[in-house]
């Protein structure tokens, strides 16, 4: 079941402004010591797909950074490995691509050398434990030309403006797909997943090329349900869609809750890999006073931290208290700072005596190198 | 032929067993036994020595090596895969007509001359395994090469009392040694050979033939080889370092260097010197909503739910709720059921500790520490 993974670093970027503002949205940091491309290259990882591709947009020097030559992943091999593709300029266009099926034009060479059988296509910005190895059966069987992974739930329709929804005919089959929809209720929401067969994706790209079609979403699934045999595979679990600085802050604190950490981390699926720092063992100070939190390693905490997200290389200062807070790698925080509701971004820094207050409805997002 | 000359080529001692160690080394040699939260006692030479530009180690290793084979793999953690040099583990080998264990330090150098000649280097470093400290290796190599030294043995400043548990050096004020006495009763300085030594390769090659050859020696570098190259008048200073060094032989001492890195510590495991460690993936860990945690270091992947005082908690371990750890070293992968309490213990990887088991008593009223073997069930 050779399977060949496509990863889109920057799908939905306009979304996370703050976030995604100086790194793609593959980048951002997320649960403690993670990059969100991590979820999805590590279900790649741990469903035995041995060969995958990240296409990238803008901005994407921390992301190859992050995967550097893939070894982390075990994907440093000499057959298949991971191969980052920043766009690049030919005659024909000027780099930047405008929508999926447009990214996927520009790799169509590397999917004409690629010998796999099937390919899966996904997103970063969805955070879930699954083995594509259940989808590609489930593809396989019900002879499906795309299957597309979704999962149903209640949306508002805040949340439903930025996601696919699909309509199913008794057999399973798609016969509506809304894109970016205003609706609410209990909907089967896309996860941004779908499996192909190569060939019939090749047939698409091409299709694409003759028409000047640029968005899978829109283009495809929308436009050509009704010629399309598009099927659904429903996930189940737990999953998580990042796609506004607030969900990204209400999801970061589930993980606090212990079943929602336990279903992301120590899923039956396989560990989440991430790259490797090597700081040493956090430090817990004296006075320390730590409580439902979830803290990397390499910080050094004197104070107060509650409900809250550590990242690695993190220090709190003596007297310092951190409530309700995600604290991003390398931020210090001196003594006496007072943070509740704040999400700092890499290497900030929070001088004594400072007092920060967001809400919990609407967190305070402080940039990357901030001093304040 | 492609050249891969090396200036200088690391030899790291692993082959012992560390029997002062007791339950902790019965499965598994001494340089692999877990310390500070994440590592093994390994990781710091072995850090130390990519830290110093030094990229050609080999590890002899002979007492129980498989945790140690596996755990050092091919020297990807410590950026020692390389295209020329990088890390090698040399067991004991048979050769046409003559096959032995290694007898003593000096042997097991001595079986292994083919491989340190095939770098052609000036200078051998030799290492063990089993201590805890940062140093930077290229500094004490500049000093030899400063001194024209054919050996330059470290040292460290030690308590009178501890002295004779040491290899001690007397030397003029340029640093020439003029006396050497392995563990003496009556210690004439305070001046301890850390176990490491620069040589030139050439007349270390000479004297590891004569001492092969002479069949009163035990093969021991401190008993014989220094000895013998002093004797004949060699030229051999002493460095002096100045830093935290803890051998971590006992029990003891092994819990006090894992006490060492709590609060404001003797020994700091972060800083710009990374001491690097072969890891498995492991989430950030969790701390729960009743949990107290003080004065302590706490690895990835664990998950805390009652109190930790005084302890350094490794990667994995799990303190349910209730469960009280004080001043105590707890291994990888440990579970510490409901309630149970844990006093001035080490806690060796994959124990069970049952509900409301108690194991140890409180510091202040207890002489000995107590070890739970690898893999027990206390339940």
């Amino acid at each position: 079941m050779s399977t060949l993974g496509i990863i889109f670093s920057d799908m939905q970027d306009w979304n996370l402004t703050e976030l995604a503002s100086h790194r793609s949205v593959a980048a951002i940091p997320f649960g403690g010591r993670y990059r969100l491309v991590d979820f999805t290259l590590s279900n790649m990882v741990n469903s035995d797909i041995s060969k995958m591709c990240i296409v990238t947009k803008t901005n994407y020097r921390s992301l190859m950074e992050h995967v550097g030559s893939g070894k982390d992943w075990d994907m440093s091999r000499k057959k298949g490995g991971i191969l980052i593709f920043p766009p690049y300029a030919t005659e024909e266009n000027n780099g930047l691509f405008k929508g999926r099926l447009d990214a996927l034009k520009k790799v169509l060479g590397y999917i004409l050398e690629s010998k796999e059988k099937y390919v899966i296509l996904s997103d970063c910005d969805m955070i879930y434990n699954i083995n594509y190895k259940d989808v590609i059966k489930f593809h396989e069987e019900s002879n499906a030309e795309i299957t597309a992974v979704y999962t149903k739930t209640n949306i508002t329709k805040y949340d439903s403006v930025h996601k696919i929804l699909y309509k199913f005919d008794p057999d399973g089959r798609a016969d509506d797909v809304l894109v970016y929809p205003v609706i609410s209720g209990e909907k089967n929401v896309g996860l941004n997943t779908w499996v192909l067969n190569r060939d019939f994706l090749i047939n698409l790209i091409y299709d694409a090329i003759a028409r000047n079609l640029q968005d899978f979403s829109y283009d495809v699934l929308a436009k050509k349900v009704k010629n399309i045999r598009i099927y659904g595979y429903e996930y189940e679990g737990y999953y998580a869609h990042i796609d506004s600085l607030k969900s990204y802050y209400d999801h970061s604190m589930e993980l606090l809750c212990k079943n929602k950490l336990n279903s992301i981390f120590y899923a039956k699926t396989g560990p989440i890999y991430t790259k490797i720092k090597d700081s040493a063992p956090t430090k817990y100070g004296e006075n320390a006073d730590v409580k439902s939190s979830l803290i990397a390693s390499g910080c050094i905490i004197e104070g107060t931290v509650e409900n809250s997200i550590l990242f690695r290389g993190v220090k709190v200062g003596k007297g310092a208290v951190i409530k309700n807070s995600i604290i991003m790698q390398k931020t210090i925080i001196e003594d006496n700072a007072r943070l509740e509701s704040i999400v700092t971004d890499t290497y900030t820094h929070i001088k004594s005596e400072r007092v920060l207050l967001g809400h919990k409805n609407c967190p305070f997002f402080i940039r990357k190198n901030s001093i304040i | 032929m492609i050249s891969t000359k090396k200036e200088c080529v690391v030899m790291l001692l692993a082959g012992g067993q560390g029997s002062r160690l007791g339950a902790l080394t019965t499965k598994i040699a001494k340089p692999s036994v877990p310390f500070g939260g994440k590592y093994r006692i390994i990781d710091f030479t072995l850090s130390n020595c990519v830290n110093s530009n030094l990229d050609t180690v080999g590890v002899l290793t002979q007492y129980q090596p498989l945790i140690l084979n596996s755990y050092i793999g091919d020297g990807k953690p410590w950026d020692l895969d390389r295209l020329y040099g990088g890390i090698n583990i040399l067991p004991p080998y048979q050769r046409v007509g003559d096959s032995t264990w290694y007898s003593g330090t000096a042997d097991a150098i001595y079986q292994n001359m083919d491989f340190i000649d095939q770098y052609d280097p000036e200078y051998v470093l030799i290492l063990s395994g089993d201590h805890i400290y940062k140093m930077d290796y290229s500094l004490m190599i500049n000093y030899h090469k400063e001194k024209r030294a054919d050996c330059t043995i470290s040292v460290i400043d030690v308590p009178y009392e501890e002295a004779s548990r040491f290899g001690i050096l007397s030397s003029d004020s340029e640093g020439r040694i003029t006396e050497f006495e392995e563990k003496p009763k009556y210690p004439k300085s305070t001046n301890a050979s850390m176990g490491i030594y620069v040589f030139n390769w050439s007349k270390l090659k000479k004297y590891l033939e004569i001492d092969s050859n002479d069949s009163s020696s035990i093969k021991d570098f401190g008993k014989n080889v220094i000895p013998c190259m002093l004797n004949a008048g060699e030229k051999m200073y002493s460095y002096e370092f100045k830093g935290y060094w803890k051998d971590v032989g006992t029990i003891d001492s092994l819990w006090q260097a894992n006490m060492d890195l709590l609060g404001n510590n003797s020994f700091d495991l972060a800083g710009d010197w990374v001491i690097y460690s072969r890891h498995l993936e492991w989430p950030p860990h969790f701390i729960g909503p009743n949990s107290t945690v003080k004065n302590s270091i706490i690895s990835e992947g664990a998950v805390i739910l009652g109190k930790v005082e005084n302890s350094v908690i490794f990667s994995g371990v799990k303190v349910a709720e209730g469960a009280v750890v004080k001043d105590s070293v707890v291994m990888a992968d440990v579970e510490i059921e409901e309630n149970a309490v844990i006093n001035y213990s080490i806690i060796d990887e994959l124990c069970v500790i049952g509900e409301n088991k108690i194991v140890g008593c409180e510091k202040e009223n207890s002489e000995n520490i107590t070890v739970i073997p690898r893999e027990s069930k206390l339940i």
